[in-house]
């Protein structure tokens, strides 16, 4: 059943949203409870409500797991709204951050700036990551509309696996010519919610915000263009402008996701289609709700990270390419 | 693969060499000559020519220049250069069968279900015996070769593309769970995998050199032997089925082989990429040839292709040492995104 179909004002059209905020909440208490101790639901509400440093409960749930699963929330919305909007304006069901190399780009550029700045001020990397993925999506996005017959999945698909290739290879090779400036940035480079960039969250958050924010505005357009760019210029709407705002938006949410998390590949691919097939194709609801599911999505994966293994816990970024990738490989089998 | 077809087809009394495809081919086994011989003088302790040419011979300056060439820069070479041409008989052979200019071992995920299938070896039981690295990398690849092609030909016939797609996916899950192993496995055991992954030839012995040399004398002949149906499945399944191949069985056979000669240079020095890519490309743009002539071109320019991306990886950050397989990438993506570009809409 679609949301869009829904009478408005029924109690349903509401109902839906609600139920959809109540799991987020339900994912997100859910998260901050498990781990090495389990912490009992109640508890998490009180040491929310009534914080108590002298109660070691409490002390765990805000200073370790709070931030974790507000990193899960936001890098999770971030590229979730990032891959909808990629798959809206390049008409292209397997668009993704990281599968077109953006993720790649930024996590490159992040490690250029770290590796040769040993002291990397926190505010600049979200800057430096934009710079990378901006840079990627560029490369890929010449790369591909050069190709014979343009720019298709498949041509994109392949740009985006080269990037990938090249800068995985350089990042290896700056490993090893450093070892101990890596040494941190190793986990990271894996896609990681385990913590360690409390200190970029700030300056992050207002790429986030903004991108957000462009992407909720121009989701009403990106429907439009979804449809076909002649439809888009049929409907009087200034194409090339909003495809700039969209890499923008895109952009900004890539970057402010790889300085909290590094790269979390296929998030942005998985979640959006699943909400297409309740939602349908407006972006208008496609958007939200990708930040909604994407957010509940990764709190989920992160608890399955920690859980499958445990006490060893797997990156995030691993556990979201192992369920990513077969939806992938069945995208290319339904779609193409 | 038309030079020897039309000289028959054109009469029996023509009888032409295809000259400059034997003097590339030559060209490029100088040049690994060269590279064997600058390899065995560069390093921490650097030997003249004449030195190592005298230590080869037997008659060692010193000790020790006889143990660093002996024990160490040759195995090492000589390893590079049979896994470059193991690499690149495997990206010629999947090109040919599949019809698809981009595919390579490396790039549709067979390299990494045999580093998968060594990693798991290596993590879970590490009392395995190193013999069974080989065995266990094929059956890693060979279950993932099998696996995208099920996946990428159930619905149509000619999915050369969507093979390559869905390789690049599947060679993505394979990853995640190779790094998921790392950190599952123990940190010295995670370790002496990661060092392989990277794939790199610097820890190689004469071992390694000779399961390289068996592999390459057990399945080159094969692939010979295969190369009249491949010279007909290059032409496409229809043209192949009116020379009167089995197509069905050739293509399993020639995959299967294909997939063999890549888990053979995986399981010894890791996953080398782009080698199966570039390799038989550059052999195709230096001389046109017959399909048998391209493969050896192809191993020549593969083993040239790694044997010189060990050299360039030990002696430009020298005394770090960079990966051949890093090298071999940086090289390979470039030529992998002008292949891109030239790609017309079906794969000449």
């Amino acid at each position: 059943m679609s949301v869009a179909a829904l009478p408005r004002g029924s109690l349903f059209a509401w109902a839906v949203p609600v139920a959809g905020v109540a799991a987020l909440l339900l994912a997100f208490g859910w998260h901050i409870s498990v781990g090495a101790k389990t912490i009992p639901l109640g508890t998490v509400m009180e040491a929310l409500v009534a914080y108590d440093a002298t109660n070691f409960d409490h002390v765990v749930i805000v200073d370790l797991r709070l931030p974790r699963a507000l990193f899960a929330v936001l890098v999770g919305a971030a590229l979730s709204v990032a891959g909808a909007l990629m798959q809206g304006v390049t008409r292209n069901p397997l668009a993704e951050p990281g599968i077109l190399g953006l993720l790649i780009g930024a996590s490159f550029a992040v490690v250029v700036f770290v590796g040769v700045f040993d002291l990397a001020p926190p505010a600049l990397i979200p800057l430096v990551a934009a710079i990378g993925a901006l840079a990627a999506a560029v490369t890929v996005w010449g790369i591909s509309t050069a190709a014979p017959g343009g720019a298709t999945p498949l041509t994109l698909v392949l740009a985006g696996a080269a990037i990938t290739a090249f800068l995985g290879a350089l990042i290896t090779a700056a490993n090893l010519l450093d070892e101990e400036t890596f040494e941190e940035l190793r986990v990271w480079l894996t896609g990681s919610l385990a913590g360690r960039r409390l200190d970029v969250l700030p300056w992050a958050l207002p790429w986030l915000a903004a991108g957000l924010v462009i992407a909720f505005g121009a989701a009403r357009q990106v429907t439009a263009l979804a449809m076909g760019e002649e439809t888009a210029v049929g409907l009087g709407m200034n194409v090339g402008r909003l495809k700039a705002l969209v890499l923008v938006s895109v952009i900004a949410l890539t970057a402010a996701s790889v300085a909290i998390a590094g790269p979390m590949g296929f998030v942005g691919l998985v979640v959006p289609h699943a909400v297409r097939l309740f939602v349908g194709q407006d972006y208008r609801l496609v958007v939200p709700w990708s930040a909604l599911a994407g957010a509940a999505y990764l709190l989920v994966v992160d608890i399955a990270a920690r859980m499958a293994l445990a006490p060893v816990e797997i990156s995030t970024g691993l556990v979201t390419a192992l369920l990513g990738a077969p939806i992938f490989v069945w995208l290319i089998r339904a779609r193409l | 693969m038309t030079a020897g077809l039309f000289t028959r087809l054109e009469g029996p009394v023509t009888f032409a060499l295809p000259t400059r495809a034997l003097c590339v081919l030559g060209l490029l086994l100088g040049l690994v000559a060269v590279v064997l011989v600058v390899s065995l003088m560069t390093g921490s302790y650097a030997l003249d020519l004449p030195g190592v040419l005298s230590t080869l011979t037997g008659n060692a300056p010193s000790a020790i220049a006889d143990t660093v060439v002996w024990q160490f820069r040759f195995p090492r070479t000589l390893a590079s250069f049979g896994a470059g041409a193991l690499l690149a008989l495997s990206g010629a052979t999947l090109q040919n069968v599949t019809r698809n200019p981009l595919a390579d071992p490396s790039l549709v995920g067979v390299s990494q279900g045999a580093g998968l299938a060594v990693v798991a070896a290596i993590v879970l039981f590490p009392q395995l015996p190193y013999g069974l690295r080989p065995v266990l990398a094929f059956a890693g690849a060979l279950a993932v070769a099998a696996l995208i092609q099920w996946i990428s030909m159930r619905r149509t016939g000619g999915a050369t593309m969507r093979f390559i797609l869905t390789g690049i996916g599947v060679a993505a899950f394979i990853s995640a769970a190779t790094s998921a192993m790392l950190t599952y496995g123990k940190i010295d055991q995670a370790m002496a995998a990661l060092g392989w992954l990277a794939g790199s030839v610097h820890a190689a012995g004469w071992s390694d050199v000779a399961v390289l040399g068996l592999a390459l004398i057990v399945l080159v002949p094969a692939l010979f032997a295969a190369s009249r149906p491949m010279a007909a499945l290059r032409m496409g399944p229809e043209m192949a089925v009116a020379l009167g191949v089995r197509v069905g069985r050739a293509r399993v056979a020639l995959i299967t082989l294909s997939v063999a000669l890549a888990a053979a240079a995986v399981a010894m020095v890791g996953p080398l990429g782009f080698v199966g890519l570039v390799a038989p490309h550059l052999a195709h743009r230096l001389a046109r040839s017959g399909v048998g002539l391209h493969l050896g071109l192809s191993a020549a320019a593969g083993a040239l292709l790694v044997g010189a991306a060990d050299l360039a990886g030990r002696a430009l950050f020298a005394p770090i040492q960079i990966p051949a397989g890093i090298v071999t990438a940086v090289i390979g993506v470039p030529i992998f995104v002008a292949l891109i570009l030239r790609r017309q809409g079906s794969p000449s």
